[in-house]
């Protein structure tokens, strides 16, 4: 396979065409209902993505809020290109040594499906041709774009979608990389070290959906398919695995179409309402009895096509059908699913009769609340299934989270680019580019090298720091002489863990309130196995250390007896299996004694205690025989 | 001619057509390939712009030592990626006996395109071309599309609202049962008070709309308002001059104004006209039509139509540290002068003199109130009422364009002062109300 990479990651500036804060939040302070249209550009021409997308006459109701202003509402001209942000994104070009150009122009790149309220996302080509080196190998960096983010999509129903208006607007630079990476692994490490590269600049957002994957994959044979909108890193291998054997599959089912005559579907679409048995049951007597109507359409030579080969997961019929719900639909059926619902093998011989196919034909039943949404989605699986005897279309894919993907709209062209001619170009003087590379941020593989050797901390641990964008946190903590490694465990285990259990939207913790964790630990305040608990309640709101110690039930254990106390009771309420087990007794109790402890001591100090109370039950009198 | 410029490149790369292929290769290593597209004009010095294949625009800085390479013909525009701008619909349920309504282009944003040499929005020329941006505006019934002007509206003149009116009176009398006139939003106001006064009776609405986004851009109002004026057009039981754009934020409601009362109240917000002195005098919402006040009902005889206007007055607002002798030079020569002063219709003391001196050679001076909403009253303060001793004619809640255009009327139809002032004052077209309702600022 060959895949390049589109990284797109948040800035942490203000918004690139206005003068908005960046929060996301969840205060709505109106409502305002749009249509869009899909316009042509400089040639009048409409982006075949563009025409798709308009074709769906969908309603957009955008929510203005604290973190939007009349730009964001499309009722105020963009304004001046953010100077901060520019500069961010040349010193990230400049890191991956790429070109800048000598004056920046930005364009209107039409997106109708409401995700921007002008019916269009602003973007601007800033550098060209620069590279990245990830261990042996060189990837070409294609170009490196600024752009502005969309709006925060909150909700649809039928032709309606609602959009909150805070994120859009906020600066994303974008990276592509060229077409050289050929696993799902690579694609993980290159997007890895761009995602460091961006976090050693210090100016980009952090936290879920701030940055984003676009995966474009193409086998020999195939098609450009671009997976757009990863949101983890982890999953990149799999998708482009799943998006492999997917283009492979298809490959297969074209040559086998081609072997058994099938031809390019010319057919009409016809009205099959009256041949629906109205009293069965299923989707489509439903639809029916409700005055809806069903259409189809006969696939010349599709027979046996349609479903998935043996020992196979996708197949074309998914296909057709995801291009029928772009028009709004459902789903559809078809001939290789008989017998299915109602669609028993008599049906489908009425309607072969009725429709005139040979037995090699295939069909497709669509149904809906009207005809021409039937037909619209009818036209689009005909168009599909004529792709299906070329190879593979090119198209926009959305990922799913079990590693596969929808069909999403065709791939833009070049079309749907034209000019935004309210903001003026910005020419990138020299001067400018000498001012940022006399302060660019360390490269990452020269930051890991120092950190390693600084601190004594092994390369892994360094790079999962580094990639995770917690650096320049390790660092800080290490030089208020915490021992680092420590610090690498609060940074690597401690904090996830609690991220994980604090659940959304967890607050960021300062560097003052991760010294004092650590600080409490070297003390004796608390023990290491304190720490994620400590963490939680501190994500969830504890003011402070202390509050949040005394918050998760840590309150300090004073002096050898009260373990001492503690580690007799669970003995004595375990006497069976001491009885039972002797010392063996040991490993279970362990775990309900630390349990108990909650962190308030030491392991080592846990298990002493534990092995006197043990060995005083088992040498006292009602432990004898 | 194809292949390599020989030296310095900068001057043949001028002249090379738009569409044009080339690529240019630079000392540093550097090549772009692409097409060209007109430069911006806020564009540095020896830049050129080329659209790369990915579809962005760069400028690229052209050094005397760059290799350039013309390649042969440009491309052709289609690329066969891509359908044509939607061709005008044929509508279905549309019969001969439906009702023509006739648009009268003026130019301005809503029959406008970007135009990507200048950076700005330019009109558009032809009627196939504003069919292209409104594939459904004969949707439901013909529309006669009527080019009458391709100007900004800033650059709008007197003499063009009367070319407009007899347009109108014209396309009436050519059978059109409602005008629409797509106009620029900047002067829409004052054309549609011209409009007012000159179409002294119609037998069908004339709605003049605009657009605040060019109708390049997905999100334009323009389609949305256009649909709605021609709407109205057809099917209006009104004979006035009306004004229609969005209400508010949202593409699915639309305020009518009555066109001397209404005036452009914000630089770019969709909701920016607003009816002064009273609410819109109705609004679309949906399929619905609604009029609020009462209207004049279509004349029964066709259009009466008198399109003249005197040149001679201006419209000057006062400001504090307005020099006398600044605001006479001004008023010199001319036959009437509109005054937007402050609160309820005053000009600095100081300015008495020359008002006197104009007035009593024979120049109509009328005071209406940069308040907008309101009416003037001279007898409240003491400078009200030496203005008034001064001979000047107080305007009741007339705004100040909409008093500025009906002077121009009014001067044309006498030459005595006296006359003048009386016509002025006369109700034409719902312009002054005796009273004003009491209603919740919006």
């Amino acid at each position: 396979m060959k895949a390049g990479l589109e990284i797109h990651q948040q800035l942490a500036t203000g918004k690139l065409f206005c003068d908005c804060p960046t929060d996301l939040t969840e205060t709505a302070t109106g409502s305002v209902l749009r249509r869009l249209r899909a316009t042509g550009g400089e040639n009048h021409q409409v982006d075949r993505a563009a025409a798709f997308q308009a074709a769906r006459e969908l309603t957009f109701r955008y929510e203005p809020g604290p973190s939007s202003c009349l730009v964001e509402l499309d009722e105020e001209p963009p304004h001046p290109l953010n100077d901060e942000a520019l500069d961010v994104a040349l010193s990230i070009a400049l890191l991956l040594e790429a070109r800048p150009l000598d004056e920046v122009i930005v364009m209107r790149k039409i997106v109708v499906d409401g995700s921007n309220t002008a019916g269009f996302q602003r973007t601007a080509l800033v550098a060209v041709d620069g590279h990245l080196d990830v261990g042996p190998k060189r990837y070409s960096i294609a170009s490196i774009c600024l752009e502005e983010d969309a709006a925060r999509k909150v909700g649809e129903i039928d032709h309606e979608v609602r959009y909150r208006l805070d994120r859009l607007g906020i600066p994303l630079i974008e990276i592509a990389t060229g077409p050289e990476i050929t696993s799902g692994a690579e694609a993980r490490e290159v997007a890895a070290e761009i995602g460091a590269l961006l976090r050693a600049t210090g100016r980009v957002r952090r936290g879920i959906g701030t940055i984003r994957e676009d995966l474009n994959v193409s086998i020999p044979g195939g098609a450009r398919v671009e997976l757009k909108g990863i949101q983890e890193l982890r999953l990149l291998p799999r998708h482009a695995e799943h998006e492999v054997a997917r283009q492979r599959l298809l490959l297969g089912v074209r040559d086998g179409l081609l072997a058994r005559g099938a031809q390019v579907p010319s057919g009409r679409i016809s009205d099959v309402t009256e041949l629906i048995p109205s009293a069965g049951t299923g989707a489509l007597p439903e639809l029916v009895r409700h005055g809806g109507t069903v259409r189809a359409l006969s696939l010349p030579g599709f027979d046996g096509g349609l479903r998935s080969p043996a020992g196979e997961s996708e197949r074309l019929g998914r296909e057709l059908a995801d291009y029928a719900r772009a028009a709004g639909v459902r789903g559809l059926f078809h001939s290789d699913e008989v017998p299915l619902g109602p669609l028993d093998a008599a049906f489908a011989d009425r309607l072969r009769g009725a429709l005139g196919l040979a037995p090699s034909d295939a069909f497709v039943l669509i149904g809906a609340r009207d005809a021409a949404t039937a037909e619209r989605a009818l036209a689009l699986v005909r168009e599909r299934a004529a792709m299906a005897l070329e190879g593979i279309p090119n198209e926009t894919r959305d990922p799913l989270p079990d590693g596969r993907s929808r069909y999403s709209r065709p791939l833009p062209g070049r079309d749907r680019m034209y000019p935004e001619t309210d903001v003026p170009p910005v020419p990138i003087a020299p001067s400018r580019l000498e001012r940022l590379r006399a302060s660019l941020p360390e490269r990452p593989e020269i930051a890991r090298a120092r950190v390693a050797r600084q601190h004594g901390l092994p390369d892994p641990i360094v790079r999962q720091l580094q990639q995770a964008g917690d650096l320049e946190t390790f660092e800080a903590l290490a030089a208020r002489a915490h021992l680092p490694a420590g610090v690498a465990r609060l940074l690597t285990q401690d904090l996830p863990a609690a991220v994980d259990i604090a659940g959304e939207a967890p607050v960021d913790l300062a560097l003052e309130t991760l010294d004092g964790v650590l600080a409490s630990v070297e003390d004796g305040r608390i023990a290491k196995e304190g720490i994620p608990p400590v963490l939680v309640q501190l994500l969830r709101g504890a003011p402070d250390v202390p509050a949040a110690i005394a918050g998760a039930g840590l309150a300090p254990m004073s002096g050898r007896e009260d373990l001492d106390a503690l580690a007799e009771t669970i003995v004595a309420r375990n006497d069976s299996v001491v009885r039972s087990r002797g010392v063996e007794a040991f490993s279970p109790l362990m775990g309900d004694l630390m349990r108990e402890v909650r962190g308030r001591r030491d392991g080592k100090e846990v298990a002493s205690a534990l092995r006197r109370a043990l060995e005083r039950r088992l040498a006292g009198p009602g432990s004898a025989p | 001619m194809t292949g390599p410029i020989e030296g310095d490149p900068w001057e043949r790369l001028r002249g090379l057509a738009m569409g044009q292929r080339i690529e240019i290769a630079s000392a540093d290593g550097r090549t772009w390939r692409g097409t060209i597209v007109p430069p911006h004009e806020l564009s540095g010095e020896r830049v050129i712009q080329i659209k790369l294949e990915s579809g962005y625009n760069v400028g690229v800085r052209v050094s005397p030592s760059d290799r350039v390479t013309v390649f042969e013909a440009p491309a052709p525009a289609a690329n066969g990626t891509a359908s044509r701008a939607a061709p005008r619909s044929t509508a279905g349920a549309v019969t001969s006996a439906t009702p023509t309504v006739a648009l009268l282009l003026t130019g301005g944003t809503i029959a406008s395109r970007v135009d990507y040499r200048t950076g700005g929005v330019r009109p558009v020329e032809e009627e196939a071309e504003i069919l292209s941006f409104y594939p459904d505006l004969d949707r439901d019934g013909p529309v006669r599309v009527v080019p009458v002007l391709d100007r900004l509206s800033e650059d709008i003149v007197p003499a063009d609202w009367q070319l407009l009116a007899r347009r109108v009176a014209s396309v009436f009398s050519e059978g059109a049962r409602g005008v629409v006139v797509a106009h620029g939003t900047d002067t829409l106001a004052f054309t549609a008070a011209a409009l007012s006064f000159l179409l002294e009776e119609l037998p069908g609405p004339v709605v003049l709309v605009g657009a605040q986004r060019s109708p390049d851009r997905p999100s334009s109002d323009g389609f949305t308002n256009l649909t709605a004026a021609v709407r109205v057009a057809r099917t209006a039981e009104v004979g006035e001059v009306l004004v229609l754009m969005h209400a508010g934020l949202s593409d699915d409601r639309f305020a009518i104004h009555r066109g001397t009362r209404v005036r452009k109240m914000h630089t770019s917000r969709r909701d920016a006209f607003r009816s002064l002195n009273g609410a819109p005098v109705g609004e679309v919402v949906g399929d619905t039509i609604t009029f609020r006040a009462e209207m004049r009902a279509p004349s029964g005889r066709g259009v009466r139509l008198d399109d003249r206007l005197d040149g001679g007055a201006a419209l000057l607002w006062f400001q504090p540290g307005l020099e006398p002798t600044r605001a006479e030079a001004f008023a010199q020569g001319l036959r009437g002068l509109v005054l937007a002063g402050t609160g309820l219709g005053h000009v600095a003391s100081v300015h008495l003199p020359w008002i006197r001196a104009a007035v009593a050679r024979g120049t109509v001076v009328v005071m209406t109130s940069q308040c907008l909403e309101g009416a003037v009253d001279p007898y409240v303060y003491a400078t009200g009422r030496e203005l008034l001793r001064a001979g000047v004619l107080y305007a009741g809640d007339m705004l100040p364009e909409t008093a500025y255009v009906k002077l121009l009327w009014a001067l044309a139809r006498t030459r005595d002062a006296g006359a003048a002032r009386a016509l002025f004052l006369e109700d034409r077209a719902g312009e002054i109300s005796p009273r004003r309702d009491y209603a919740e600022p919006p």
